[in-house]
């Protein structure tokens, strides 16, 4: 038999699948593949040594740093916000529910440049709690405080919204039979909910790692872009390529490239091998 | 271990899930907890298994106050209506999970775990599983490993939830005839709560009839079924008809507003009028299912449909067609004031 069973079922001709691909597979190389490639071609123009130079230089270096401080720092904080807010809206039931779930998605909705406003606000030296800052000697805005901030506003959805409908539909039947089988609190979560939502967990870890190192709006209003002490890789890119220094802007964006490169395959295998561990089940249920 | 249930009253929100539930169940009694959904027998059990609080009352457990003991300290065995087996662990583990989390300093050894995870294993007769997986198993096989897994902390008590209520009906049976064999060889007090009626009477010691939120009547299977105490239990286990007494006074013996309950199987047909209590009728549909006949008769000049049973040598013996113009007539009924039968669900 030629033909194939997908062909059967959708009755398309050949010429009208291949023009499809063509068109999806054209379209992706135009806007996806081109500009990664641009990146990286732009970095190497002037041959590895200067691509080296330019990633080992202080302020580079610095920034790289920085971002990884910053992502170190707001990953773990969401993740225990996360779990606790999805487990408080799956198991529970309280007054104001609906409006957490929709406060979780603020940061969404919002452009990030009006959240970095709004830590400004709040906490720059004109700001509500600036004067009292100023007398205990803290800095938040124009520093490390500040970026770290507004890197968790803006990631704190990713781990939350990942972990809700999944633990609203496992239900807390498992919870309460580990419980009446005399289990204490923890010994509950560590042995029978941790487990059962871990795929999901990593999966909103790692989009959740993956927007904070790329994070600019917010964390390009509360930074000041002091060289060497306030930018993040995505701030230094800027800096950088606003100074025609196109070889070294283009280095550390194809160092931002690799991550999110990184992050897809890590996503990937995630996403593979939870459909794996699932698919037993789905199968048989 | 004896239960004492003392005036518990539990609200979600507006909806009055019990409403002031006394009830005793001695020591190794296997009571049923039978009523329609929504009627509260679930929030019952969840109270007992300390999953829920009662608003109001009192729980006893031989003797002790228990409200204020977490589910985690009340020794009691839950099996869930779909299992809430531990999706990630096999079988062995799900078992082991009660021995395992106890705590440090009288936990088990693991050669004891072990041994009694297996024994637990053989007495629901799924040892060979003991590697599977919950999603590998039938459902009537993640029901037994449910009541291994329950049984594994050596529970005073034992709550059912629907046991039986996801599993087809020969499964059912078999289960059904298998619990109580357990039962009869553990001892442990067992609840168990189901809106099959069958199940109720086939398994249980006593049985114990809900309807919104309150326990209408409490008896052995077979005061329940003979002598039913309110128009709800007459109406929820088994079958019956109702005559009213403005329609059949003879029937209600009395002329004011009150509704006769006649069970199927306890209608006579004869094809000549007996007395004045004989209603003529006209055959309507004739079903043989089984060792029954199932005859669905019209009232003359209404369209009042009644359901009569007859056994099948009874059929025999004076055969019916559809069409046939024959009496019928109580050989036992009860009656009751119109009142009492208002808040009765519809059939």
């Amino acid at each position: 038999m030629a033909h194939s069973t997908q062909g059967i079922a959708t009755h398309e001709s050949k010429t009208v699948t291949r023009v499809f691909i063509t068109i999806a597979l054209g379209y992706l190389l135009l806007f996806l593949g081109l500009p990664l490639f641009a990146v990286f071609y732009q970095a190497l123009s002037k041959g590895w040594d200067l691509y080296y130079a330019a990633l080992l230089e202080p302020d580079a270096w610095s920034a790289i740093k920085l971002t990884f401080i910053a992502a170190a720092i707001a990953v773990p904080c969401n993740l225990v916000f996360g779990i606790a807010a999805a487990w408080s809206i799956a198991k529970f039931d309280f007054k104001g529910k609906s409006m957490l779930i929709t406060l979780i998605d603020l940061p969404f909705a919002v452009s990030p440049v009006v959240s970095g406003l709004v830590y400004v606000l709040l906490f720059g030296a004109q700001g509500w709690f600036g004067p009292w800052l100023q007398e205990h000697d803290l800095k938040l805005i124009f520093a490390v405080p500040g970026i770290v901030l507004a890197t968790i506003f803006v990631t704190f959805p990713f781990i939350a919204r990942e972990l809700i409908p999944l633990m609203q539909a496992q239900g807390k039947d498992e919870e309460e039979a580990a419980v009446s089988l005399g289990a204490s609190g923890w010994q509950t979560f560590s042995r029978v909910t941790l487990p059962n939502i871990k795929w999901g967990l990593l999966y909103g870890v790692i989009l959740c790692n993956a927007r904070a190192m790329g994070e600019f709006g917010a964390v390009s209003v509360v930074s000041g872009h002091i060289r060497g002490m306030t930018n993040t890789m995505p701030l230094h890119v800027e800096i950088l390529y606003n100074e025609y220094n196109f070889v070294a802007a283009f280095t550390i964006a194809s160092l931002l490239a690799l991550l999110a490169l990184v992050t897809l395959l890590v996503k990937s295998v995630v996403e593979w091998q939870a459909i794996r561990s699932g698919a037993a089940i789905r199968s048989l249920i | 271990m004896s239960i004492i249930i003392e005036n518990i009253s539990k609200h979600f929100g507006n909806f009055k899930a019990l409403d002031n539930i006394n009830l005793e169940v001695g020591s190794g009694e296997l009571l049923a907890l039978l009523g329609p959904s929504g009627c509260g027998k679930t929030s019952l059990l969840r109270i007992i298994g300390g999953l829920e609080l009662p608003d109001t009352g009192k729980l006893l457990f031989h003797g002790e106050d228990v409200k204020s003991r977490d589910a985690c300290n009340r020794n009691v065995g839950f099996v869930f209506q779909h299992y809430a087996l531990f999706r990630h662990m096999s079988v062995f583990e799900n078992v082991a999970f009660g021995l395992r989390v106890k705590p440090k300093h009288i936990r088990y050894k693991e050669a004891e775990i072990k041994r009694r995870v297996h024994e637990l294993l053989e007495l629901v007769q799924l040892d060979w599983l003991a590697d599977r997986f919950p999603a590998q198993l039938s459902g009537g096989q993640r029901q037994r490993i449910a009541l291994a897994r329950a049984l594994a902390v050596e529970p005073k008590i034992l709550l059912l939830d629907e046991p039986f209520g996801a599993l087809d009906a020969q499964v059912r049976k078999e289960l059904r005839r298998w619990l109580r064999r357990l039962h009869d060889e553990l001892h442990i007090t067992s609840i168990f709560v189901t809106h099959d009626q069958e199940e109720a009477l086939e398994v249980s010691d006593r049985v114990v009839v809900m309807n919104k939120g309150r326990i209408e009547q409490v008896g052995t299977p077979d005061e329940v079924y003979a002598q039913p105490a309110t128009p709800f239990v007459y109406q929820f286990i088994g079958n019956v008809n109702l005559f009213h007494s403005r329609d059949h006074a003879p029937w209600t013996q009395q002329l004011d507003d009150a509704i006769a309950y006649v069970r199927p199987h306890d209608i006579d047909i004869s094809v000549s009028a007996q007395d004045e209590t004989s209603l003529p009728v006209v055959v309507n549909l004739v079903r043989a299912i089984g060792a029954i006949v199932r005859v669905e008769v019209e009232i003359d000049g209404s369209h009042e449909l009644i359901e009569i049973e007859l056994s099948r040598e009874r059929f025999d013996a004076a055969p019916l067609a559809c069409g046939d113009r024959v009496y019928i007539r109580p050989r036992q009924f009860r009656v009751f004031q119109k009142e009492e039968t208002d808040e009765l669900p519809a059939t």
